[in-house]
């Protein structure tokens, strides 16, 4: 690989990646509530790095050559952003909703606070009635 | 190599300033644990640039690594929120 393509192809990864994440970052003004913004927040981590990782791991090929170990470590890179920043979204979410932040008064319908018409929301958790004292003894 | 990282370097910043002035101007706690985690991987591409300019070979093991850890981040971000109830 010579200069000009591993430069031509940092450029577009790098670039395109580090773009993804302002445009995230400005994306973050607006919306209006905790939930948007984690839901805006998942090109950042799902495109925007591995974009990076793909520009870092074009430079190690550059430099050093291929080798197994390099592309390993960047696909488990890729992979661990793509599913650990999921499950980090989703407990982070479910965080935010159980903690009680505020949800923008446009949202409509909101399901997380009132349930739709018709449905059937019983606690299961819920205290049982006290039973009528019976004639035992 | 040194000017197309240097603009990557320029953008990342720029993120990571605009994050910071939207943790200022935030109002619940919960945009402001989003906010980090993106000021987070926004520090981990800065890491990642500054490493390829100079000339680093442990480029990739920094980004893996980081990937790896930054969920800890996040959960104890979404512990803290709640109060320590899962």
């Amino acid at each position: 690989m010579n200069d000009a393509v591993a430069i031509t192809l940092v450029g577009v990864f790098g670039i395109t990646g580090s773009l993804l994440m302002l445009f995230s970052a400005i994306a973050m003004f607006r919306v209006r509530d905790a939930l948007s913004r984690i839901n805006v927040f998942s090109p950042a981590t799902g495109l925007g790095m591995p974009l990076i990782v793909a520009a870092a791991y074009v430079y190690d090929l550059h430099a050093e050559g291929f080798s197994w170990g390099s592309l390993l470590m960047a696909v488990v890179a890729v992979l661990c952003l793509i599913i650990v920043s999921s499950v980090g979204s989703n407990t982070l979410s479910r965080a935010s909703v159980l903690s009680g932040q505020p949800v923008y008064r446009k949202t409509v319908p909101n399901r997380l606070a009132s349930p739709p018409a018709g449905a059937v929301d019983e606690d299961p958790d819920a205290p049982k009635e006290p039973e009528e004292p019976t004639g035992r003894s | 190599m040194i000017i197309v990282v240097s603009i990557c370097s320029i953008i990342l910043a720029a993120a990571v300033i605009v994050g910071l002035v939207r943790v200022l101007t935030a109002k619940d706690l919960g945009s402001r644990a989003v906010i980090s985690d993106l000021m987070y991987f926004s520090a981990i591409g800065m890491l990642t640039m500054f490493g390829i300019t100079v000339s680093s070979s442990i480029v990739l093991d920094a980004i893996f690594l980081s990937s790896m850890v930054g969920i800890l981040a996040t959960i104890a971000l979404s512990r803290i929120l709640t109060r320590g109830l899962r």
